[in-house]
């Protein structure tokens, strides 16, 4: 289990986290849900090292992370991002597998998808193959971030971090991701989705964490949230939080 | 079954992808061609002229070296680029990776960030190395017609293009990871190139330090390599400017680290630079590479000064701006300081110009001081400056010899290069850029 603990970034005089602590279970899907400029994106960039914070840390099973042991345990994935857009599809997931999975393969880090989350795969399960001679930089919102989910699986970091996975999805294409998601995380990886859109969280996340105003205004199963509120709905729970 | 390529190997793969994905990486190799050719076809036809007026080539000096002739304005086409076009590649090959958010997924590989510029500098100097394709294709055309070449001099040339290109590829490299748009890090790398240039324009106004100072400008450092003339303290001065520039860019590509940290760790990289670079300037061998030893006096010469051991003061009454100052410099005191390094030169003058100093009754003189003996002339000729030194240490003057540059005159326009510089290496050029982009795919 990792333990988040008084994370805190400001923004010369703004905070935008303040003193956010909860925890990660393992092969869990984690829902971050807040309104725009809640901190969602800031507390991913922070836990993935590419953003510093100003305080807090990340311990695993008491122990303090080092930068690097975080760089190992999260990958994140930015939201709105078309990494290497004049490249393919194709040679994208290939560097992604190669460049990642050169580091930490000898480290056992690496945890398997639902088969054996190779390339393969990864194209089948995101509907990838008309896309792989296609230039990132030409695909459209959901196109890429199908593509980024499988980047990011291919990558051996034991835990996720999604920034809005279902954003620029259609229906169809969102019930048959989070489904995918689902089983990768019961085959071992954690994945910590940060979502705005409530109805998707509830349907695919174990466990949630509000935040609101870069702090933590709640966080648990759904049954712990409604109950705490007394409502019925994860919606009216957030909105009776915030 | 994952392949066993290292992280380093993947790096410079995508880096190598992404440049040949960049048009402003095409735009310079087009533009090379016309860039060498104009300057090229120009030396060549000047030197052929200039060979067809004499008419022979005995006696004809300086002249008519190629290295000076030819090579040094040739070459020139790639100090242009390496200003004006590879800076604006280096900073698309950095800045794209922040501008499309690829950096941030990169930077979440544990490497460190030293291997990550590392990645992108080799690249662009593969890069840069194709470019110079073109003055080399320019070797090729001079051969053609019956040209001399001096292999050593063309090795230096090319040897101070390639640490040019090294020091616009560091530069534009630290702007853009300082930076967080391109269009910044161009108008912040423009900015030093033309500081430089100012520096050089103080230096000559001025004198004393700045021209020191100077004299290890990205253009003082070319025009000595131009004229085959390889200093230990400017080579090695232009590394660790490079390595500077390299890890500065490295401490800002860590977005995950916070701003003041990354500023300090610039602070450090910025005073261990300036003081090897101090370190440098102590440092005095060098290697005179050009086939007629234009920055050397007579073998003869070094001898007979070898034989001196005091340390020789020269203080001389010339203002930065006087020709003969210039002429002293250039004619005597450059190659009297690689023969004697213990040799301390001061000028004095109380303006610029000195055009307002002439009436003084001291100014022009050239004193000269050694072993408690102080001679004074007024001439910069390296002659009358050797004659005085050796009339001072009681040195006999060595005999003159016969080795003397003939030169290699030669009366051939420059047929044909007009086509391959303005038309079949343009054309070459784009048609490998297609090519290129679509083997991408």
């Amino acid at each position: 289990m990792l333990q988040v603990s008084h994370l805190t970034k400001r923004y010369g005089h703004v905070t935008a986290l303040g003193d956010v602590s909860f925890s990660i279970q393992p092969a869990e899907v984690l829902g971050l849900i807040g309104p725009n400029g809640s901190g969602k994106t800031t507390l991913f960039e922070c836990l993935a090292g590419v953003l510093p914070a100003d305080g807090g840390a990340v311990s695993r099973d008491g122990h303090v992370m080092s930068p690097a042991e975080r760089s190992r345990a999260f990958f994140y994935l930015p939201d709105g991002v078309a990494p290497w857009p004049q490249q393919t599809v194709r040679w994208a997931l290939a560097f992604a597998d190669g460049f990642f999975g050169a580091a930490v393969d000898a480290a056992a880090h690496r945890v398997e998808g639902p088969d054996d989350g190779g390339i393969g795969d990864l194209v089948r399960v995101f509907d990838l193959e008309p896309l792989l001679d296609s230039r990132i930089g030409e695909l459209s919102k959901g196109q890429r971030k199908r593509v980024l989910l499988a980047i990011g699986l291919l990558t051996p970091a034991p835990i996720l971090l999604a920034d809005e996975p279902f954003d620029g999805l259609d229906l169809k294409q969102t019930r048959e991701i989070g489904s995918a998601l689902r089983g990768f995380a019961s085959s071992g990886r954690t994945l910590f989705l940060s979502i705005h859109q409530i109805s998707d969280a509830a349907r695919w996340c174990d466990r949630f964490i509000l935040l609101s105003g870069g702090r933590v205004c709640g966080h648990g199963s759904l049954g712990e949230i409604t109950g705490r509120t007394q409502t019925d709905t994860l919606e009216d729970a957030f909105l009776a939080l915030t | 079954m994952r392949s066993r390529r290292s992280a380093f190997s993947w790096l410079v793969e995508k880096e190598a992808r992404e440049l040949v994905a960049s048009r402003s990486w095409w735009v310079m190799l087009v533009a090379m061609g016309p860039l060498v050719g104009v300057s090229f076809i120009g030396a060549v036809r000047t030197y052929a002229e200039a060979s067809g007026l004499n008419g022979t080539a005995a006696g004809v000096g300086e002249a008519f070296s190629p290295l000076v002739g030819v090579w040094a304005p040739t070459f020139s086409a790639c100090e242009v680029a390496a200003a004006f076009l590879l800076p604006f590649v280096a900073i698309r090959l950095v800045s794209g990776d922040r501008q499309s958010g690829a950096l941030k997924i990169e930077l979440q590989h544990p490497m460190p960030p030293v291997a990550r510029v590392g990645a992108k500098a080799l690249v662009l100097l593969a890069a840069w190395m194709l470019a110079m394709a073109a003055p080399l294709l320019a070797i090729v055309l001079w051969r053609a017609y019956g040209g001399s070449l001096y292999p050593p001099e063309l090795v230096t040339v090319e040897g101070g293009h390639v640490l040019n290109a090294g020091l616009a590829v560091s530069l534009a490299a630290a702007t853009a990871s300082l930076t967080e748009h391109p269009s910044t890090a161009a108008i912040l790398t423009l900015s030093v190139t033309v500081g430089t240039w100012i520096l050089n324009f103080i230096a000559a106004v001025q004198g004393g330090i700045w021209d020191r100072i100077a004299g290890y400008t990205p253009t003082a450092m070319v025009a000595e390599f131009q004229h085959g003339l390889v200093r230990l303290d400017v080579v090695l001065i232009a590394l660790v400017l490079v390595g500077a520039g390299l890890a500065i860019a490295a401490v800002w590509m860590r977005l995950g680290v916070a701003v003041r940290r990354r500023a300090s760790e610039s602070i450090g990289v910025g005073a261990i630079a300036a003081a090897a670079i101090v370190a440098c300037t102590f440092v005095t061998p060098s290697w005179d590479w050009s086939e007629n030893r234009m920055n050397s006096f007579p073998r003869p010469d070094e001898e007979a000064l070898k034989q001196i051991a005091g340390p020789l003061r020269i203080e001389a009454h010339l203002a930065p701006e006087d020709p003969r100052r210039a002429d002293l410099e250039r004619r005597a005191l450059s190659k009297l300081r690689r023969a004697l390094p213990r040799v301390q030169v001061q000028y004095v003058s109380a303006t610029s110009i000195g055009l307002f100093e002439q009436t003084s009754a001291h100014y022009g003189e050239i004193w000269y001081e050694l072993n408690g003996k102080r001679a004074m002339t007024r001439a910069t000729t390296a002659d009358s400056v050797l004659e005085t030194i050796y009339d001072l240490a009681g040195v006999a003057a060595p005999p003159e010899t016969d080795e003397i540059f003939r030169g290699h005159p030669l009366a051939v326009p420059p047929k044909g290069a007009a086509a391959v510089f303005y038309g079949i290496w343009p054309a070459l050029g784009v048609a490998a850029a297609v090519f290129a982009r679509r083997r991408t795919l």
